[in-house]
């Protein structure tokens, strides 16, 4: 009887069974029934709206994208939809929720035996570890090394968080506070290219005033700018004729606009019970000194972030026509063009050298690339089981910026028994042990 | 009613965060205020119109409106400090 009201209900789809499960936490963590009410149907709006625009953007773009391989023979059938709506369908996942509890758990326990000092409160980006959970299920068919996987990332961004501590305290002026995104777990890989860097004279340089030039650029990092420019190249490159390319990049414009709007109402729906979470959390400790872990906009103050996620759009494009080309990857960078993801863990690692973070940025382009065509499949397949995006058939949907390609690329694969994603595996470890020894002495030097 | 704004990278995740508990905290206290969380990046068209700033990017661009640090309400610390200097400057 009760399985058969929960098949009933998460039959009617995530913007239905989530709801009633928010409202069901809402009320255990003593939230009052009309807050959790509101929390609840915001979820459940927040899924149908933006089910509402990834349609409204795939009316507008997939004709344009079929054209275009007609057109070209460049085979770029992945659209790119950006971190917003991939989040949506991430939440999506039947066993979504039960990712919160897991970060949570896993962060308490490192504390309580000293394994970390590091408290991450960031709740919104669970979705993160849901996001790996679902790449993995897909790969593997096993639910349980999903969640494995999830567990892997959770301690990694608490202990590559610990270590780069002090570093980005450095960076951005700001005490007692850590980066506990994933993003910063490219910063692994950076590391040693870096490290090659310096040996390189004329890569040292740090004269540049950031400010005035991200005054010139900023412009670019506007959704609504972006959005149109590729829309119309785009569809200019279908040979489509100005005018009606002129309607097709206010379309792809609208939808980068309002696809962070309805996100937002994601954060609304879930800060009280986030909220609940963290106060829990840190009541916990204390009275021991912490560091409490962060997502990445407290960095955003860092000129050069925007700079170089700027300057690396043509070269993704052009990059991202090349590998088409050969078939490495067929994904089109549209929402997650401006890719702030590679340029933090650059940041990071080079002190905020600009010319470095743009070498690592074009170095590591081709890996997102690459890595976000290869999870098209499942990300669309998940995408379909939300039950209400409908995705063209020949048409494909990823996350162009899929924060951390080649540890999620690597644990997916290598947990379904590929020999490339173990051996990838075994050298991300050891990366990890280098990244730590690296910052330790980095921050010797320093105090 | 006055106008609170909080700016992040992308006015969605950390920036509403910090907007939805700065609101209860007031609700809590009687204190009837729109608290909006905004994109770092269109600041500088709506900065005129706020009247109180809540940064979470301190060190970056500063303008001539009341600013309080948001990061203690991520943190929790030094958060009643910054509680009270919002609630004056809302008086």
């Amino acid at each position: 009887m009760f399985n058969d009201i929960l098949q009933y209900i998460l039959g009617l789809g995530a913007a239905i069974f989530l709801p009633v499960i928010m409202i069901i936490i809402g009320l255990i963590v003593k939230l009052k029934l009309k807050k959790a009410v509101i929390a609840g149907l915001t979820l459940g709006v927040a899924f149908t709206g933006m089910s509402v625009i990834l349609d409204f953007m795939f009316g507008a773009i997939s004709p344009v994208a079929t054209q275009f391989v007609e057109n070209t023979g460049i085979a770029l059938n992945v659209i790119d939809v950006g971190w917003s709506p991939m989040a949506a369908i991430a939440w999506a996942w039947p066993y979504a929720l039960l990712v919160f509890p897991l970060q949570i758990i896993i962060n308490l326990v490192m504390l309580g035996f000293n394994w970390t000092n590091v408290l991450n409160v960031d709740l919104w980006n669970v979705w993160g570890k849901i996001f790996t959970a679902t790449m993995v299920s897909a790969f593997t068919n096993n639910i349980y090394l999903g969640f494995l996987a999830a567990t892997v990332q959770v301690v990694l961004e608490l202990v590559v968080g610990g270590a780069s501590q002090k570093q980005i305290q450095k960076e951005t002026g700001i005490p007692g506070v850590t980066c506990t995104h994933y993003m910063l777990l490219q910063a692994l890989w950076m590391n040693p290219i870096n490290k090659l860097m310096d040996k390189i004279p004329g890569l040292n340089s740090k004269s540049f005033e950031t400010d005035k030039i991200k005054e010139k650029l900023g412009i670019f990092s506007e959704n609504s700018v972006m959005g149109f420019i590729v829309g119309l190249l785009l569809s200019l490159l279908a040979g489509n004729s100005v005018g009606s390319s002129l309607q097709v990049a206010i379309k792809v414009a609208t939808a980068l606009v309002l696809f962070p709007m309805v996100a937002k109402l994601f954060m609304q729906a879930l800060a009280p019970i986030a909220d609940a979470a963290g106060t829990f959390m840190k009541s916990k400790f204390k009275d021991r000194e912490i560091y409490i872990g962060l997502d990445w906009p407290f960095m955003a103050g860092r000129s050069e972030i925007w700079i170089v996620s700027i300057i690396l759009v043509p070269v993704e494009l052009a990059l991202a026509f090349l590998m088409a080309k050969f078939g490495f990857s067929n994904v089109l960078p549209l929402a997650g063009i401006v890719n702030i993801i590679v340029a933090v863990p650059a940041l990071v690692v080079t002190n905020g050298n600009l010319i470095r973070m743009f070498i690592l940025g074009v170095i590591f382009t081709p890996i997102y690339l690459f890595v976000s065509s290869a999870f098209a499949p499942a990300a669309t397949a998940l995408a379909q089981a939300v039950g209400t995006i409908t995705i063209p058939a020949g048409q494909m949907i990823t996350y162009f910026g899929v924060e951390a390609p080649l540890f999620r690329y690597f644990i997916s694969t290598g947990l379904s028994g590929n020999v490339i994603g173990i051996v990838g595996l075994i050298v991300m470890a050891g990366l990890l042990a280098y990244y730590i020894k690296t910052m330790k002495k980095k921050d010797s030097e320093t105090e | 009613m006055k106008k609170v704004v909080v700016a992040c990278g992308s006015g969605v995740a950390t920036s509403q965060t910090v907007a939805s508990k700065v609101e209860s905290m007031l609700e809590n206290e009687g204190i009837n205020c729109h608290v909006e969380a905004v994109d770092i990046k269109s600041l500088d068209n709506i900065i005129d119109s706020v009247d109180v700033y809540i940064t979470i990017v301190p060190g970056s661009k500063s303008y001539d409106v009341p600013t309080v640090n948001g990061i203690a309400f991520l943190t929790g610390m030094g958060i009643d400090e910054e509680f009270e200097k919002l609630k004056n400057l809302l008086k």
